[in-house]
């Protein structure tokens, strides 16, 4: 039995004033009581299709009909009103406001203390398993539970349907079972729901059919059931992409090249000591929240409260991130558009910022961000693009070739694959490997548990700002690894 | 190397419209000059009187777009100059000129040192730490003038003042010689542009004839300017100037001392606006305690005008100039050609705020595109 579509999309395009063409014809429908998976590469046209849908910009050709009707909505309010709900990747919230407040935004009359209102605010963030405080200050909570707070928002008008672009990015894994959880219940209260996500075991796990974008078109759609993983990553890539399998690599049992002798920070890094090799990958495997940026942010003296020894060949290195990077210590940081890279500057300008010196030869600097282009695959018009007008996954690729010079002598990363699609994320993870294979020692952040399996050497536990397990990659799986990191029996929900 | 220019990008609204916004200001000027029938609106020797009238808002105007290209802002400019100019005028008498200039540069400094620390190390929001500062340094101006106009009076030391400042100084020659580098360096690296410049140069130059001369203060400006414009443009602390108003995050985690520079620019700022104080001082050999009142409101307009962003991450210091002169030019126009005083103020206002909107509105259209 299939119920009658909530939205039908027949044909749609989009195509930017400067000639961009962005959809060229996509087919999408949605049904009430249905998760849809929509998935692609980063540039496939996802966020085009997502903001037509949330009436944010007009699509050039095509129709859209809701209910029935065809529609054209001009403003994101319009589309609200109609009953569709989105939660954009990046939270539109406002710091300096409550919990409750926040999730009345919305709200166009009457007392800025509305008994009813918080009623109602009260009741979502129940259905959500109160994740918050509603008398929270936004800007005070961490960023997974500013997301549940900005589903919670879009939960607030009751919408027929409700479109989620990668809300688990940012999330740590028990975190994304709540979100789970509330999708598959409003999905049997018959609410439609569009999933957009990079993460392709929970697409499988979560949807009931499933829309693969490439290049603006609809490349695939089809009942999940019908799917594995393989299918959809090969429609996604347009070729087969093989998993990134395990390499059994030489264990590296160079002399230690980076280690930390009781390094801590006052409430957030419990006093650690380590050690890596050259050509070692460790990963650092940890829930949100359980000090893994922390502790980079320590090796790199970007935490002024950090106390303790950092060692790099035997020598101290200072505590101020100019003396690390003197030292030859480089971070790819967590959130790339806030910590990573420059908006307002070029590719080539971007990578060469840590460079020191005096006069700037812009010609070398050109020829460095071409070879990094090329080096990275790197999609971008040229060393003078800009990186704000980049994808997330090619931007990403700047922020680390940043620290592609001889003088970097360890490499941290932080989350350096979150929120980035798989054909960037494979060459990310190999060009590590190839780092580590050319004897730089690397320290690797990651909440993606597969991906630490997969390029790790050895892997450190952290939970509550402490390291406290290590794992060896080749007799762990990931479901022993979510246990060591969550401190709980592995359950990671799909499964079930 | 292949270059890629983007020429309507370069000579678009956006990236060079105040010199448009220039050129044709004083084209409409000379032309009611002539229709009027007063002597040449565009003579070399107006023209020197303009650059001369805007020196010193643009010397405060170059640092302060420095400023403003960190995200930083600094509303003590006046107050600052007029300390120094009251702190020179004060002392010079006593220790000499070069002494008492010297000692009104480091006083000037320390207020940006003051500034600079509040702001960096407490934390508190530029705007209004400077806003304080407006206040008290005018108040401690007060304190040391006692209220009254303070005058240097032994006349051998009024003469250096007065040579510092007012001293003219031939061009012609100097022109030349800068036009012939420009044009052997744009023969040697094939850059038509800077051979069109020089060219232009020559035909100024030799329009203004050999004995065409402009006073001291033009020359600081041109070589304060020359000199910023190189370091912001050439050196690898230019990029970070731009990089820390950008994302100073991104900066700080890509190793560059985000506080260092951001201090820095307090200390330009106000070693600037000590410099153009001396100036002043030296222009009147006096100083009365209300001196250069609203001063930092036109340097923050010049550089509004040459499309600074007020956020950070952007900014040129030659169009602050060319927005200086802009501004400048308004007032000499409405004085020289007597076009009814009472409307300058309305005028200059209109103006600032048409230059925004256009800089504004040209940015959207770009961010549209995307």
């Amino acid at each position: 039995m299939v119920e009658a579509a909530l939205l039908e999309l027949a044909g749609v395009e989009k195509v930017w004033p400067n000639g961009t063409v962005a959809l060229r014809g996509v087919d999408l429908t949605l049904r009430p009581g249905r998760v849809h998976g929509l998935l692609g590469a980063n540039g496939a046209g996802k966020s085009t299709l997502i903001k037509i849908l949330a009436g944010a910009i007009p699509a050039s050709g095509g129709t859209v009909a809701w209910r029935g009707e065809p529609v054209r909505w001009s403003n994101p309010r319009a589309a609200r009103a109609a009953g569709v709900a989105t939660i954009y990747q990046h939270v539109p919230l406002v710091p300096t406001l409550s919990v409750a407040e926040n999730m009345l935004l919305e709200q166009r009359s009457g007392w800025r203390a509305d008994p009813a209102g918080r009623a109602r605010a009260a009741a979502v963030a129940h259905l959500l398993g109160d994740p918050f405080d509603l008398d929270a200050i936004v800007g005070d909570l961490p960023i997974g539970t500013r997301q549940m707070v900005a589903i919670a928002q879009g939960l607030m008008a009751d919408p027929a349907l409700l479109i989620m672009d990668e809300p688990t990015a940012s999330l740590a894994g028990h975190e994304r079972e709540q979100v789970y959880a509330v999708i598959r219940r409003l999905a049997a209260q018959g609410c439609a729901v569009l999933f957009v996500s990079h993460f392709l075991d929970e697409i499988v796990a979560l949807t009931d059919e499933v829309t693969v974008l490439r290049d603006g078109r609809a490349v695939l759609h089809a009942e999940t059931a019908s799917l594995d993983e393989a299918a959809i990553a090969a429609a996604i890539a347009g070729r087969s992409v093989t998993a990134l399998e395990r390499v059994v690599r030489e264990k590296a049992s160079g002399a230690p090249v980076l280690e930390l002798r009781g390094l801590t920070s006052p409430g957030r890094l419990a006093p650690s000591s380590l050690t890596v090799a050259a050509g070692e990958i460790l990963g650092i495997a940890g829930m949100l929240g359980a000090g893994r940026s922390e502790l980079l942010h320590a090796i790199f003296g970007a935490d002024a409260a950090a106390r303790g020894t950092v060692l790099l060949h035997g020598k101290p290195v200072g505590r101020t991130p100019e003396e690390a990077v003197a030292a030859g210590v480089a971070l790819v940081p967590e959130d790339r558009a806030t910590q990573g890279f420059v908006p307002g500057m070029t590719i080539a300008e971007n990578i060469a910022l840590p460079r020191t010196g005096f006069a700037v030869s812009r010609a070398r600097e050109a020829d460095v961000a071409r070879a990094a282009i090329e080096r990275l695959a790197i999609k971008a018009a040229g060393p003078d693009a800009l990186v704000s007008e980049l994808s997330g996954g090619n931007a990403q690729k700047v922020v680390i070739a940043k620290w592609l010079t001889p003088e970097t002598r360890v490499l941290l990363l932080d989350e350096p694959t979150a929120g980035i699609d798989i054909g960037a994320r494979t060459d990310i993870l190999r060009l590590i490997r190839t780092l580590a294979d050319q004897g730089l020692p690397v320290l690797l952040v990651s909440s993606e548990f597969e991906e630490l399996l997969g390029v790790c050497d050895r892997i450190l536990v952290m939970r509550d700002g402490a390291v406290v397990a290590e794992a060896d990659p080749a007799t762990m799986d990931e479901a022993g690894l979510i246990q060591l990191a969550s401190g709980t029996q592995p359950n990671t929900g799909l499964a079930a | 190397m292949t270059r890629t220019t983007d020429w309507r990008h370069i000579f678009g609204l956006r990236e060079a419209g105040v010199y448009y916004a220039l050129l044709i200001l004083l084209a409409l000027l000379a032309g009611i000059a002539h229709s009027r029938g007063l002597p040449a609106y565009l003579s070399a020797q107006n023209l020197g009187n303009i650059a001369y009238q805007a020196s010193l808002v643009g010397i405060m105007g170059v640092a302060m777009t420095v400023m403003l290209i960190t995200g930083a802002f600094d509303l003590s400019v006046a107050s600052v100059a007029a300390l120094a100019a009251a702190v020179l005028v004060g002392l010079a008498p006593g220790i000499g000129f070069p002494l008492a200039a010297l000692a009104a540069i480091v006083t000037a400094v320390a207020v940006g040192l003051f500034n600079g620390a509040i702001v960096q190390f407490v934390g508190i929001n530029a705007f209004i730490v400077t806003l304080g500062t407006l206040t008290a340094v005018r108040g401690l101006v007060l304190v040391l003038t006692d209220g009254r106009s303070l005058m240097v009076e032994q006349p051998e030391v009024l003469q250096q003042m007065l040579a510092f400042e007012s001293s003219r100084v031939p061009l012609f020659w100097p022109l030349l010689a800068l036009v012939a580098a420009l044009l052997v360096f744009a023969a040697l690296r094939r850059r038509p542009f800077m051979g069109l410049g020089g060219l232009v140069l020559a035909g100024l130059a030799l329009l203004a004839g050999p004995a065409f001369a402009v006073a001291a203060p033009v020359i600081y400006l041109a070589v304060f300017t020359a000199v910023i414009w190189a370091v912001l443009r050439f050196t690898v602390i230019g990029r970070r100037v731009y990089a820390v108003g950008g994302n100073a995050e991104a900066a700080r985690l890509s190793g560059v001392n985000v506080n260092m520079y951001k201090l820095g620019a307090f200390v330009l700022s106000s070693a600037a606006a000590g410099f153009a104080g001396v100036l002043f001082g030296c222009r009147l050999g006096a100083i009365n305690p209300t001196a250069l009142q609203g001063a930092e409101l036109t340097v923050i307009a010049s550089a509004i005008l040459g499309g600074t962003s007020l956020f950070g991450g952007a900014g040129s210091v030659l169009k602050t100039v060319a927005g200086a002169l802009l501004l400048f030019t308004l007032t000499n126009g409405f004085n020289v050609l007597d076009l009814g005083a009472s409307y300058q103020g309305l005028i200059e206002g209109v103006v600032v705020i048409a230059a925004a909107a256009i800089y504004t509105v040209g940015g959207n259209r770009r961010g549209a595109a995307r």
